[in-house]
């Protein structure tokens, strides 16, 4: 019946089904100037923005100069682009492991999961600003707890937050080799940030896995079972696979905050020490420089790098998925 | 109209991309000559005098023209807004003068103050945004090289008009009262002969000392020259017990005031280029680098929310290099020290002591501009606010050194009074000498793009001196050039 209406010319429609369509319209109208109020058109005018030489005001159209200045070789923007990826491939695998396997753990039948579920959730609902100001005092190098406990194992403390030095340097020079520059690897404070991120977000992504073993049919496992599997089989075959779904989203939304991070990596490092990442100079050539133009041009081929990125995973996930 | 969208628009398209989906609000950058961040003092004396109105002059036969021709009356009011980021009892007796000012005023003049939340950068960031959305306030705090900002285009106004206007302005004796280094300091070589803002607050990079420490180690005062406080620094430290002559925080100003003392400028005088790359600017980041390498300093990492103060409480440092209005915060954390001790700040050591240089900062009070109304209201504000009988109350409210010159010994008194300073007698000593350090003042850099520049510093001195990595010369002049760049970006030609 629908399928006929639809193949009906528009004015031979029934009054009826007119009389619908306005009203949803009408209903979806609200949301609609809304969404071109406040997405479309800013999109749209940070785009012409992005073409002018843009302080306080327009100072001259430079077309796609500012584009063309940010992916100059030289510019600071492969460089940030570097750390950024450098975070997130440091930081995504961090987060999924770990959160997989608690996840994995708290959904077996075992005393207190429920504090424990709470417990691991506490640092994503709680502020990210006060927690990176703790965690920075953490690592001070002086005073701070992690460095006051390396000294009573009798190790050197380090620098952690206010290290550049990269983490394979400073473990070759503890063995007394020299590594080439190439081989210096992300830097202490990088890593500093990613141990505190995959603090953050781990309690976030075990509760996302939870949700999808809770999805996954018991029947699944007890048939298994008779049949004989044991506890790696049992994930391997059955939770692994049925999991996907879960997983890919719980990747997909990981790797997209990563690239996008800048609260926590602003308040620890204020991006000095090779964590200036893409988003720290966005920020740093809009507040600092005040450079709204340049800025601009930035956001648009970060959100470029992470459009490319999320369809780079789709289309490797779309096989792997079982839906 | 496309004004009004742009912050909106440009914020949106950078969320587009930047935003992490737990998002909260990110602090602005360090920058810009701050004062030593910390809880402001809690008690804030009251204005004690209602805000000295300018009386109507007597009737002339010549029409007045200009600044002179505008007229204010009660039964109109003029309504206008002040942005500051006062906090505790700054906070305090900037409110209870403003509710004094709408009380009393005999012009009509309403004035709401808003305490804008966060560092001096948060507060350029909110007035850029405001001046693009075309709601910027009527007067807000600016330093000097945050008002030439706003002013390249044009918006904030040039004072000059009101301080000499006959009917509303100052007279001679008035304007000889301020100090003129701090006049001067408003002054900006890129727009000769106007004032961009006015001078409420004013404080010194000094050294926080502590003086039983210094005993021990066989010193009888504070270091004057630059020898001294290094000898002195490294003698203090003890890095096995995490104990270091002078805990650094790689604020600017701290590296500014190192090259005024060894005799050099940032800016040339004509403020066509920077020139931190100089001999002096070379010696102060050697002389930084050396107390790095020989582990005489440590450095309090930017995350870390007033870490000199703590650590010099616990007796962990031996100097800070610190803004003066650090003094009641000082106390406050040495007080509530485990072993309270003697301690007090003095005039930074100089390389030629017979020729010191002092960094004087501070952020002036600027008028943006709207109506001529609007703005002779903010200028009467300002005028009223920094009259001698208000300035000392708001001296020792804020920390601040009183800008006239008048108002200075009742400052000084009120200190020296002050119950909070009851047991540091030389620390309130202290702020009575600061005032000898005005005729030995420096400026940074008052020039558009100052802010960008003091993270090129910064990055250099962390490189450099704290890091040990590259040539001293060689970095510094690289930052220069890209300094210069940064200049010429923001010079009023480039608009």
């Amino acid at each position: 019946m629908a399928t006929a209406s639809r193949k009906l010319p528009r004015s031979k429609q029934p009054p009826e089904r007119k009389r619908e369509q306005i009203l949803a319209y009408a209903l979806l109208a609200p949301s609609l100037l809304l969404f071109l109020a406040f997405t479309v058109f800013p999109i749209g005018f940070g785009l012409y923005i992005s073409l002018h030489n843009w302080r306080l005001g327009p100072r001259e159209f430079l077309g796609l100069g500012n584009y063309v200045r940010a992916l100059t070789p030289g510019s600071e923007f492969w460089p940030s682009l570097g750390a950024t990826l450098t975070y997130s491939l440091l930081a995504v695998p961090f987060q999924i492991s770990i959160a997989l396997t608690l996840a994995y753990l708290l959904f077996q039948k075992i005393r207190g999961k429920s504090l424990f579920r709470v417990v691991m959730f506490l640092p994503w609902v709680t502020s990210t600003v006060a927690t990176a100001a703790v965690w920075a005092r953490l690592y001070s190098p002086d005073i701070g707890l992690i460095n006051g406990a390396l000294r009573g194992l009798g190790l050197q403390p380090l620098r952690w937050l206010l290290e550049d030095k990269g983490v394979f340097t400073l473990i070759a020079n503890g063995l007394g080799v020299t590594l080439p520059d190439w081989l210096r690897g992300p830097s202490l404070a990088m890593v500093a940030v990613v141990i505190y991120t995959t603090w953050v977000f781990v309690g976030y992504n075990m509760t996302l896995f939870l949700a999808g073993l809770g999805n996954i049919p018991g029947e699944m496992y007890e048939a298994a079972k008779i049949d004989g599997a044991n506890g790696w089989q049992l994930f391997r075959h059955i939770t692994w696979p049925l999991l996907s779904p879960t997983t890919f989203f719980v990747v997909l939304i990981t790797v997209i905050g990563t690239l996008k991070a800048f609260n926590h990596i602003w308040v620890m490092t204020q991006g000095d020490n090779g964590t200036q990442t893409a988003s720290i100079l966005i920020y740093r050539q809009f507040y600092e420089f005040q450079r709204a133009g340049y800025a601009s041009a930035l956001a648009f081929l970060l959100s470029a790098v992470i459009l490319l990125v999320t369809i780079l995973q789709n289309r490797v996930a779309a096989e792997r998925v079982n839906y | 109209m496309t004004r009004k969208l742009i912050p909106f628009v440009a914020a949106t398209a950078m969320l587009m991309a930047a935003c992490a989906a737990p998002a909260a609000q990110a602090p602005a950058p360090t920058q810009a000559p701050a004062p030593t961040q910390a809880p402001a003092p809690t008690q804030a004396p009251a204005p004690t005098q209602a805000p000295a109105p300018t009386e109507a002059p007597a009737p002339t036969a010549e029409p007045a023209t200009g600044v002179d021709a505008i007229t204010l009356s009660k039964d109109k009011p003029t309504e206008i807004l002040f942005w500051h980021r006062y906090s505790g009892g700054a906070q305090k007796f900037v409110e209870q003068f403003v509710e004094k000012f709408n009380a009393e005023n005999e012009f009509g003049i309403k004035v709401t103050a808003e305490k804008i939340d966060g560092s001096y950068a948060d507060l350029y960031s909110k007035i850029n945004a405001a001046i693009q959305g075309g709601t910027p306030p009527n007067i807000a705090q600016a330093y000097q090289n945050q008002a030439s900002f706003y002013r390249l285009d044009g918006n904030v106004i040039d004072l000059a008009p009101f301080i000499t206007s006959k009917k509303y302005g100052l007279t001679q004796e008035e304007i000889n009262d301020y100090f003129d280094f701090f006049l001067e300091s408003d002054k900006n070589p890129q727009f000769p002969g106007e004032v961009l803002g006015w001078p409420t607050s004013r404080s010194a990079a000094v050294l926080y000392v502590n003086l039983d420490w210094l005993k021990e180690l066989g010193a009888e005062e504070p270091p004057k020259t630059l020898a001294e406080f290094e000898e002195l620094a490294c003698k203090a430290s003890d890095p096995a017990n995490e104990r270091y002559g002078l805990a650094w925080q790689n604020d600017i100003s701290n590296f500014a005031a190192l090259v005024f003392a060894n005799g050099g400028r940032l800016l040339s005088e004509d403020a066509t280029s920077y020139v931190f790359n100089s001999e002096a600017g070379v010696e102060a980041l050697s002389l930084l680098k050396r107390l790095f390498e020989n582990k005489c300093a440590v450095e309090i990492p930017s995350a870390e929310r007033f870490g000199e103060q703590t650590r010099f409480a616990g007796q962990k440092v031996l100097f800070v290099m610190a803004s003066s209005t650090g003094l009641p915060f000082y106390a406050d954390a040495v007080a509530k020290a485990e072993k309270p001790f003697r301690w007090t700040y003095v005039m930074f050591p100089q390389k030629d002591p017979a020729k010191p240089v002092v960094d004087i900062y501070g952020a002036s009070w600027s008028v943006f501009k709207s109506t001529p109304e609007k703005e002779l209201a903010s200028w009467l504000f300002l005028k009223a606010f920094t009259e001698p009988e208000n300035i000392a109350g708001w001296a020792n409210a804020s920390g601040y050194m009183a800008v006239r010159k008048s108002a200075a010994p009742k400052a000084i008194e009120m200190v020296k009074n002050d119950e909070r300073y009851k047991n540091f007698p030389e620390a309130a000593e202290a702020y009575a000498r600061l005032y000898d350090m005005v005729a030995f003042g420096a400026v940074e850099a008052p020039v558009a793009g100052y802010d960008p520049v003091r993270k090129l510093m910064s990055e250099v001195v962390s490189a450099v001196a704290i890091k040990g990595e590259g040539d001293v010369k060689a970095a510094l002049d690289k930052a220069v050039e890209e300094a210069n760049a940064v200049l010429k970006e923001n010079a009023p030609s480039s608009y």
